[in-house]
């Protein structure tokens, strides 16, 4: 434990330090977050490093962290940078954005992260039964929805992609989240 | 509320008041922890050392009325007025838990004229580990 905290010591000396990546979210925060970059004392250097170890929660695979220091050297800490724990859900505000509207989309991300479905389900234990009824009630409900996209769609001819693609589309959707978020924020800006 | 224990000699005892008033941080991070029974407002830098915190049973509110959304708000409105004076420009809230007090109190800092930067939802999740409580059925029967 303690050589591998020495390490880590020993590898972030070597580590070039890092310049704020170029494609950055609006410059006022590109500015603050380069002044705390300049600011923070040595012992958070190790953060990008140790903070990796534990990852953001809900779908990184153990594979992105690795394959995106090999590939993206300039974008491998990019993350840590600005998210240094993990969330669930994260909207991110501009400043001319009305309180309602922030707020509605908040909690359209939030109830389609389920965190509050979630935490209602994991406060009281739920045995083998429950669980059995309470799976069965959100299949039905998903059948149910599907059924009336799709009679609703039929006459459009929109055809559904398959399952195996429809999981690689999202998993594919996942990795790029993990590895350009950057991106993503641009995205969600524009 | 508390105020923090000072780790000084006893050299720098006259010192530490004015070391705490001098403190401007421009920036920090809002936790709001929604449980169903209560609502924590708490103040820290980024860093994440606290400077204010408030909740809805420290601003009057006692037993079920902590739990309101109402409640929640006077007690976001609560920590941010210690923070305004200390000249906090921007913020970002980390949401935790379920609970009514979660969209009061984000309602209430934005209303509080601090500009956010992020909202996030920490909401801790188990993969799957402790073995909640039992169901209590007997609660609701009385």
């Amino acid at each position: 434990m303690a050589a591998s905290s020495f390490l880590c010591n020993f590898l972030s000396f070597l580590l070039p330090t890092k310049p704020p990546p170029t494609k950055n979210p609006p410059p006022q925060l590109s500015a603050t977050s380069s002044t705390q970059h300049q600011t923070r004392k040595f012992g958070d250097r190790l953060v990008p490093l140790v903070a990796q170890e534990g990852q953001p929660s809900s779908t990184s695979s153990s594979l992105s962290t690795e394959l995106s220091s090999v590939i993206f050297p300039s974008l491998a800490y990019a993350n840590t940078l600005f998210f240094k724990s993990a969330y669930n859900v994260q909207v991110i505000v501009d400043d001319n954005e009305h309180e309602e509207r922030l707020l509605n989309r908040f909690r359209r991300e939030v109830m389609r992260a389920g965190v509050i479905q979630e935490c209602k389900r994991r406060k009281f234990f739920e045995n083998k039964q429950d669980e059995k009824k309470r799976k069965t009630r959100e299949a039905a409900k998903r059948n149910r929805r599907r059924c009336a996209h799709s009679s609703q769609d039929s006459h459009r001819k929109t055809s559904r992609i398959p399952w195996q693609t429809r999981r690689k589309k999202r998993i594919i959707g996942i990795y790029l989240k993990e590895i350009f978020p950057i991106e993503r924020i641009l995205l969600n800006l524009l | 509320m508390a105020k923090p224990i000072p780790r000084t000699s006893s050299r720098r005892n006259g010192r530490i008041s004015s070391r705490k008033n001098a403190r401007r941080i421009p920036k920090g991070v809002i936790h709001v922890q929604a449980s169903f029974n209560n609502t924590i407002v708490t103040v820290t830098d980024v860093r994440g050392r606290v400077i204010s915190w408030s909740s809805a049973g420290t601003c009057g509110f006692k037993g079920t009325r902590r739990g309101t959304p109402f409640a929640a708000q006077t007690a976001a409105g609560n920590a941010i007025r210690t923070v305004a004076d200390q000249g906090m420009q921007r913020a970002e809230v980390m949401i935790k838990g379920p609970g009514l007090g979660r969209d009061a109190a984000l309602r209430a800092i934005r209303r509080s004229g601090i500009l956010l930067s992020f909202i996030r939802d920490v909401t801790p999740m188990p993969h799957n580990g402790c073995r909640p409580p039992k169901k209590d059925v007997c609660k609701n029967k009385h």
